[in-house]
């Protein structure tokens, strides 16, 4: 993406009160995770070390405006903790997908014959499970933790983005420059990495840090199901579910860390929508000509 | 007849090879990710003697490739295992559950579709309307709310504030035991009726609205809004222009003409949807103490039962790759413009 095509892209989310509302919600989701530790109210509760047994199941008031828990923490400092959390796992799931996707794609899309038909099956393979279910096997398998989340929603992540560089790879190898670049006598690694991939990057990269809502969600479930982060992490996810318990008494515990991953995703699904439509020629010439 | 023979033998040959590559990963992740498979196999409580049989009922002891020969052997003879929660065998856990599942999810899409596609010709009609707006907005929560919060929030509010609708299970114990229910076919609905137990019925109905609700919020805002993208390009074809051009009745051309391009798509996303809303069933399942394979494989994953959620995911992903199968070729046989 060229710096003229993201200003342009920008100026179309701009004009849009729905696609900067989008813009606002990640922007303040990133900003909180960045600063979590030191904008929280309470923040031994936030990391969940204290128990005061005098403040517990206390409704939403201004000295607690989210309540407190079953422990009798905080639940605001824990959900803006949280952010960070949800920020990490985000970044880290998209970002070790990317890792293993798109050298897998770049790779089968310029070999391509057997390899590359090989390397693609076995992409298949993997997509053969439902999104989610293989998370769920591995994180069953290397147990609960924080790294063991992320290294679980990252492979099976990866296919998608994986064939989405085998596809633009494909359309790309045959340009006169790729030949030209070999005709010159580049090694094949050299023309991957420095001709080929940069073309197909751009694609792959946007749609991966658009899918950081979807990650956030997968991490919540993880969580909720007993494979996610371990306690007292404060992942919205696991807040969800530890408030579950007691969600009679206090279902103020439960209600505001799901009703931030609702948000935060909102943010990111409205954001992608005006990205896939900035980036769409057809439709872009549509938004230019009607609101501009 | 669009589909050839041709292309239904060769979709079921790789049917069984993707199937194939499944099973191949979740030998991987079962058996060569670990470092001690055994004491996940024996689950966290096992003594050394059970940790000792487990190492052999794997036989761990032999090459890996001997593995995995014994591991496809019991697969196929249906063999997967026992549950060390229930202490039972696996498989014949997952398909007693299998009828709960499938109840639920079908009402599911009974209610997505019933409601997302009227909601998306709407909302491709009254385009740039309040009512687009407000449905756009519903849609998008619809794609980004966690499935396991709307469940236990719905769940708080239709149960245990307003009391309306039953929080837990299929059906009130008490109304089984007075009425004679029992089941035939495991579904629920289907059963009370053939028996023409009608009490019965309504309150397997009442128990299955909130779940099922819930459950079809995601691809109920998937339909409507592929509805809605897919009308409007149909809207605008030569077709439907010329037709209303001619003086046909809007009704008429709207129903007979555009609709029928739009349906066909719409079920083929929906069906395509299948995998995420079985992964949905586990958590509604579990909010909703719904006896079926969500509520199986959630439990085991919450007391750590290793071989009944690798039988869950396995199950699951077979399940999955035949429903695709067979929603690609239905799809192909109700629409003329797919090409194969």
């Amino acid at each position: 993406m060229s710096f003229e095509e993201a200003r342009l892209i920008f100026k179309l989310i701009r004009v849009n009160p729905i696609s900067m509302t989008g813009l606002i919600i990640v922007t303040a989701f990133v900003v909180m995770g960045l600063l979590a530790p030191y904008i929280t109210p309470y923040p031994e509760d936030a990391w969940g070390l204290t128990y005061n047994i005098e403040k517990r199941y206390l409704p939403p008031s201004l000295e607690h405006p989210f309540g407190t828990d079953e422990m009798g923490r905080d639940v605001f400092s824990r959900v803006i903790l949280g952010a960070r959390f949800s920020l990490l796992i985000s970044v880290g799931v998209v970002g070790l997908a990317l890792l293993i996707g798109i050298p897998i794609g770049l790779v089968a899309g310029y070999l391509g014959g057997r390899a590359g038909t090989l390397l693609m099956r076995i992409t298949d393979m993997f997509l053969a499970f439902p999104p989610l279910l293989l998370a769920i096997a591995l994180a069953a398998t290397l147990g609960r933790g924080l790294v063991n989340v992320i290294i679980a929603l990252a492979i099976s992540w990866w296919p998608w983005y994986s064939r989405l560089v085998y596809v633009q790879v494909n359309s790309i190898k045959n340009l006169p420059y790729v030949d030209a670049a070999k005709i010159i006598g580049l090694s094949p690694f050299k023309i991957m990495v420095r001709h080929v991939l940069p073309n197909a990057l751009t694609p792959v990269t946007v749609q991966a840090a658009l899918d950081m809502g979807s990650a956030i969600l997968e991490a919540a479930g993880l969580s909720f199901l007993g494979v996610g982060v371990k306690p007292p992490t404060p992942e919205w996810g696991l807040l969800v579910s530890e408030g579950w318990a007691t969600i009679n008494i206090a279902w103020w515990s439960s209600l505001f860390p799901g009703l931030a991953i609702l948000v935060t995703v909102i943010g990111f699904n409205l954001l992608a929508d005006a990205v896939r439509e900035a980036m769409d020629p057809r439709l872009r010439k549509a938004i230019v000509m009607r609101r501009l | 007849m669009p589909v050839s023979k041709e292309y239904i033998i060769k979709r079921t040959f790789s049917l069984i090879g993707v199937v194939f590559g499944a099973t191949i990963i979740t030998f991987i992740i079962t058996r060569v990710v670990p470092t001690r498979p055994e004491l996940l196999w024996a689950g966290p409580h096992a003594t050394l003697e059970q940790i000792e049989r487990a190492r052999e009922i794997l036989h761990l002891n032999d090459p890996i490739y001997v593995q995995l020969g014994y591991y496809l052997r019991d697969l196929l003879t249906g063999n997967w295992g026992v549950s060390w929660r229930t202490k039972s065998p696996v498989l014949p856990g997952i398909l007693s559950a299998l009828p709960a599942t499938l109840e639920l999810i079908i009402v599911a899409f009974i209610i997505a579709m019933a409601i997302g596609i009227p909601l998306g010709i709407v909302a491709a009609l009254k385009r740039g309307t309040v009512i687009d707006h407000v449905l756009r907005v519903v849609t998008v929560i619809g794609a980004s709310a966690p499935v396991f919060w709307l469940a236990l929030i719905s769940q708080l509010i239709f149960s245990s504030w307003l009391g309306v609708l039953p929080s837990a299970k299929r059906i009130n114990e008490l109304l089984v035991i007075e009425t004679g229910f029992h089941p035939i076919t495991g579904f629920y609905l289907i059963d009370s009726l053939i028996q023409g137990n009608i009490p019965a019925f309504t309150d397997a109905l009442r128990h299955i609205i909130l779940p099922a609700i819930v459950l079809s919020f995601y691809p109920m805002c998937l339909s409507a809004r592929m509805t809605r993208a897919l009308m409007i390009e149909v809207l605008n074809e030569w077709h439907v222009r010329s037709a209303l051009a001619w003086g046909l009745p809007k009704r008429i051309v709207l129903y007979k003409y555009a609709l029928k391009n739009v349906i066909a798509p719409v079920v083929a996303s929906l069906g395509l949807s299948f995998g995420y809303t079985i992964i949905g069933a586990f958590m509604v399942e579990l909010v909703f103490v719904w006896p079926g394979i969500g509520m199986y494989a959630a439990m085991s994953l919450l007391s750590f039962d290793y071989p009944a959620v690798v039988g869950c995911v396995l199950f699951i992903a077979i399940f999955y790759t035949l429903i695709n199968t067979v929603v690609d070729i239905i799809h192909a046989i109700i629409d003329p413009r797919v090409k194969l």
